[in-house]
């Protein structure tokens, strides 16, 4: 993992390279382990670095192509880097052997094209300095994130949005539809930005930057793979089989590594995996991880400690109060430069602390969920799809039964009755503040469009007569993974210079998922159903089949209990509350009723308050904060 | 010496004749047929308006009643006119009267009228189910417009007799013949790729979105993309041209008359439709007509007009950067082009499958007319 950012000015001034140098210390923690910085007309590069491969000097950037044509600040690893060497010829040879020299010489040599040969993490930028064009490229998934702002004559980028931000002279404007957005879904889906002047590169995009502008392009896509029917007669066995390979390919290319390397460890089926292949690839005694809770509701660790112990591994575990989680608060709040709502977060800046404490690299079993269907609500999607084929009327008089009834959960039902088809539905299952409307200011509301609209954008590709639930995992995949999960991942382990790997994201086990049958990902309501029957051949079954659990805190309790006044004060802050577009009164009215404990607003109030929090660090560091609203046609 | 031929007389039963879409575009070129043949045609059209109709040029031989939506009043029509039984043929143009016709006329067991049924797309594609199977197993002719029509049906009812699925494809309807080109296109950009299509939000497989994003992608910035068409997904996708910056290069139009269709044709450097579901895509063979380079989906119907680097170009369905890069080819490849162009072209003129005379001789041995009445 490292930081990079960069500005190509085309007209006006550049900043004063302190200034840049500042915003490059921002990333400082993505890379304690090196800095270097490169400047020449128009254009400043700066990478600070965390030393994975080739921990020599000669790995250091911004670093050159043999031919010194090309300039690049890379963040990631490429895990094929190796392989791919023998087939370029730098001028003079190898001068290293990181993968860094490995990607310069391999977009001098095969230019955009580069991309399809290369596999691994990534997030980088080069700088032509002959054509004067600058090429930068996120992987294809969306592990590593980057962020852009063009305009008034600059091109800016970085691996995070605070640092870029503070290149670009601060100040906060907020993209009411990114905001809007982030209420409703707890995230903001590429190429939004919470930033009104910036934006994320979506997964599996480039961007070319020349005196025309800036073009940005798709270059790998999994949305319109079809899911091949030919896979339901081959034997069970045989899929297995294969399944197990391509782990075993993926997780192996990801041990590549110059320093310590482990594995963080649940109770659940995707990190039991990933070790298990680690094992397989020949890491004896693999060093794993987990974070264990004295409260039983959210301990995985004695499912940790028994999937350990079956697979022989070093299991290194803590226990720890689940209210000591909020220790990691100021954390949470420093490093989440843009406004983030998954409280997942805390057990996962846990479990990095812990692994940190002995490895510098650690793989996680993320990405198994979305790809190979391990959500609960995707049984409930095919379940629910039916239903909204039925005629209105029919809908209308269930929906008004339904929402009569005293239980929470048929009132969702009578909501999730209202989608008019499956991408409106999972949007529906998937919103975190279903009452969010009610909270913002109806300006935003009449001239933004919601986020069932990005759904239904990123759905134009995908095949025809997909069922509910493969359409929700798509989904999942291509706009909850990158910007919630792998996001939730990426910051996490960066507050703590730890590099995550995630195998389950190889574009290879990806395209192959694609193809793989409903019936092998979710069968008779048993999600993960080929990945348990892999898992099946390294652990009993009690291990394989038991409830899943996920990094849950007690949120709802913790806003009652020790958060509670500082939610209210936060909340009555009405300096604070002013330069948000969100009706006080509502929010408060929101926090009573769930303190009371008359409702239970938990996810809306936690999105709520990390929103205030981004605005009220962006009000202490800069001077004017202001609100403007972008005009959608 | 022969018997002087009586020219039959045909039952159409219709969705809708006197508007634009792919459906309606067949049921007019079956009706000009059976005008060349000298069939009488009466015509019952559920969604036809008697203005609709008085605004619409038929042949002298057709008589068409519209019932404006009226199921209840089309179903009382159609049962008159099926138990008088004064019809040669019933022709049914949706599987939707399917079971009301067979139903009508087992009431009626003496002097029944061979009955047939044309078979489009994504309605019998999936959901046929045991009534219409059996229903289907009652006609004496199905007519598929294209080859995957034909192998779903016999997928989904595999008792029907194979020999009685007729592969009949639509073909270009013999007005386009006659239509002059605009003088210039509507205030036009002189580079520009078209697509031609419903805008409804059920119609989203119809991969507009898909295209507008391959479009934004386009290295050639002075590109423009003009999409004919209207319906009620024009916000969502002018919000979509928006969201990938190209909405000033992105040309909603709609209102189109035909001489202004052929000038777009004509023009444009591409017509792009990369649909999911297109029972046939007749508006490929308009656009092959008027020498527009046409790139589609390798999917369902339109697989048997648009051949990969034959008559066309052709990619997945959704794959934006498939679509992107078979728009840079045909745009940057001149050699390439003139042969998508001549061999599309040659689908829809003499000797052709697609023809309109192909179609009317296809008519003739299906209603069993003598090929010396074809005009």
């Amino acid at each position: 993992m490292c930081g990079i950012l960069g500005l190509l000015t085309t007209t006006g001034a550049q900043p004063p390279f302190e200034t840049f140098l500042a915003a490059l210390d921002r990333l400082k923690l993505r890379g304690p382990d090196d800095s270097g910085t490169w400047r020449e007309d128009g254009l400043l590069l700066g990478h600070r670095r965390l030393s994975i491969v080739d921990l020599s000097p000669t790995g250091h950037q911004p670093m050159e192509s043999s031919d010194r044509r090309f300039v690049i600040v890379f963040n990631g690893e490429i895990y094929n880097h190796a392989e791919l060497r023998p087939c370029l010829s730098p001028q003079n040879g190898w001068r290293s052997t990181s993968d860094t020299e490995t990607l310069i010489e391999a977009y001098r040599a095969w230019g955009v094209g580069c991309l399809e040969r290369i596999n691994g993490m990534f997030a980088f930028a080069i700088w032509d300095r002959m054509e004067r064009t600058l090429f930068v490229a996120r992987d294809r998934i969306g592990v590593k994130p980057l962020y852009y702002s063009n305009g008034n004559g600059q091109f800016g980028f970085a691996s995070r949005p605070g640092a870029l931000n503070m290149l670009l002279g601060g100040g906060l404007i907020i993209d009411p539809e990114a905001l809007r957005v982030y209420l409703e879904i707890g995230y903001i889906p590429a190429p939004l930005s919470f930033h009104r002047d910036m934006r994320k590169l979506p997964a599996g995009h480039y961007l070319i930057v020349s005196a025309r502008g800036v073009r940005r392009v798709r270059y790998w896509d999994f949305r319109a793979i079809k899911p091949d029917p030919s896979m339901n007669s081959r034997p069970e066995g045989e899929l297995v089989e294969e399944l197990d390979a391509l782990i075993y390919s993926a997780v192996k290319a990801r041990l590549m590594s110059d320093v310590p390397l482990g594995a963080f460890l649940s109770g659940g089926v995707d990190s039991a995996l990933v070790v298990a292949a680690m094992k397989s690839a020949g890491v004896e005694h693999p060093k794993t991880f987990t974070i264990a809770f004295k409260e039983k509701g959210f301990d995985e660790g004695p499912a940790a400690a028994r999937a350990a112990e079956h697979l022989g591994v070093d299991h290194v575990h803590e226990t720890l109060d689940v209210n000591s989680l909020l220790d990691l608060l100021p954390t949470y709040i420093q490093e989440y430069d843009e406004p983030f709502a998954d409280s997942s977060a805390f057990p996962t800046m846990a479990v990095t602390r812990l692994a940190r404490r002995h490895v510098k690299v650690a793989l996680s079993g993320d990405g198994a969920d979305e790809f190979f269907g391990g959500y609960h609500y995707y049984p409930l999607m095919d379940r629910l799809a039916p239903l909204l084929a039925w005629r209105t009327g029919s809908k209308g008089a269930a929906r008004q039964l339904l929402k009569s009834l005293p239980w929470h959960r048929t009132k969702l039902l009578a909501g999730a009755l209202q989608s008019q088809n499956t991408v409106a539905l999972f949007h529906f299952l998937r919103s975190v503040g279903k009452d969010y409307p009610t909270l913002l200011n109806r300006d935003i509301l009449q001239s933004t469009a919601n986020s069932e609209t990005w759904f239904d954008q990123f759905a134009t590709s995908f095949p025809m007569d997909l069922s509910a639930a493969e359409t929700a995992m798509r989904l999942d995949a291509g706009l909850t993974l990158p910007d919630l999960f792998l996001q939730k991942v990426d910051v996490s382990t960066m507050a703590f210079s730890l590099e995550a790997r995630c195998p389950m994201t190889d574009y290879r086990l990806v395209e192959w998922a694609m193809r793989l049958p409903m019936q092998f990902k979710v069968r008779n309501g048993e999600t993960k159903y080929l990945l348990k029957k892999v898992l099946s051949r390294y652990l009993p079954a009690d291990c394989v089949y038991r409830p899943k659990m996920g990094f849950a805190v007690p949120l709802a309790k913790w806003l009652r209990g020790p958060l509670r006044h500082w939610a209210e004060e936060l909340i009555h802050d009405d300096t604070l509350m002013s330069r948000l577009p969100l009706d006080k009164a509502r929010v408060r009215e929101v926090l009573r009723q769930h303190s009371d404990g008359d409702r239970e607003s938990h996810p809306l109030l936690w999105s709520v308050l990390m929103l205030l929090c981004f605005v009220q660090t962006h009000g202490a560091r800069r001077a004017l904060p202001v609100m403007a609203y972008r005009e959608v046609a | 010496m022969a018997a002087p031929r009586v020219a039959p007389r045909l039952l159409f039963l219709f969705t809708e004749v006197c508007a634009n879409g792919g459906i309606q575009r067949f049921n007019q070129t079956i009706l000009d047929s059976c005008g060349r043949l000298g069939i009488q045609c009466q015509v019952l059209s559920l969604n036809d308006s008697p203005a609709s109709i008085a605004k619409t040029l038929t042949p002298d031989n057709s008589s068409i009643v519209g019932f404006s939506g009226d199921r209840r009043r089309f179903a009382i029509a159609v049962a008159g006119a099926l138990l008088r039984g004064r019809y040669d043929r019933v022709f049914i143009g949706h599987i939707n009267f399917l079971l009301l016709t067979i139903g009508i006329l087992a009431l009626q067991p003496f002097n029944r009228a061979p009955t047939m049924l044309v078979a489009h797309g994504i309605e019998v594609w999936s959901g046929i189910g045991r009534a219409r199977s059996y229903a289907l197993s009652r006609v004496t002719g199905i007519l598929c417009v294209s080859n995957y029509t034909r192998r779903r049906i016999l997928e989904q009812a595999p008792a029907l007799i194979a020999d009685r699925l007729i592969r009949f494809p639509n073909a270009l309807a013999d007005t386009w013949g006659h239509v002059v080109a605009a003088p210039s296109t509507p205030s036009l950009a002189a580079h520009f790729i078209l697509s031609v299509t419903r805008l409804d939000r059920g119609d989203r497989y119809k991969g507009i979105a898909t295209v507008i994003e391959a479009f934004s992608m386009l290295a050639d910035d002075s590109m423009h993309y003009l999409v004919v068409g209207h319906g009620n997904d024009l916000s969502f996708l002018q919000l979509v041209a928006e969201r990938y910056g190209v909405k000033d290069r992105v040309h909603f139009m709609s209102g189109v008359s035909d001489s202004e269709l052929i000038a777009l044709y004509q023009q444009c450097q591409a017509f792009v439709l990369p649909s999911g579901k297109e029972g046939f895509g007749i508006v490929f063979l308009e656009a092959m007509f008027f020498g527009a380079p046409v790139i589609a989906a390798r999917e369902k119907g339109a697989v048997d007009v648009v051949r990969d680097g034959d008559t066309g170009l052709s990619v997945r369905f959704g794959d934006t950067i498939a679509i992107k890069e078979a728009i840079e080819r045909i745009v940057s490849d001149t050699r390439l082009r003139e042969h998508v162009c001549a061999n599309g072209r040659a689908l829809v003129t003499e000797g052709g499958p697609f023809t309109f005379a192909g179609f009317t001789r296809r008519c003739a041995q299906t209603f069993e007319v003598g090929e010396t009445i074809v005009a």
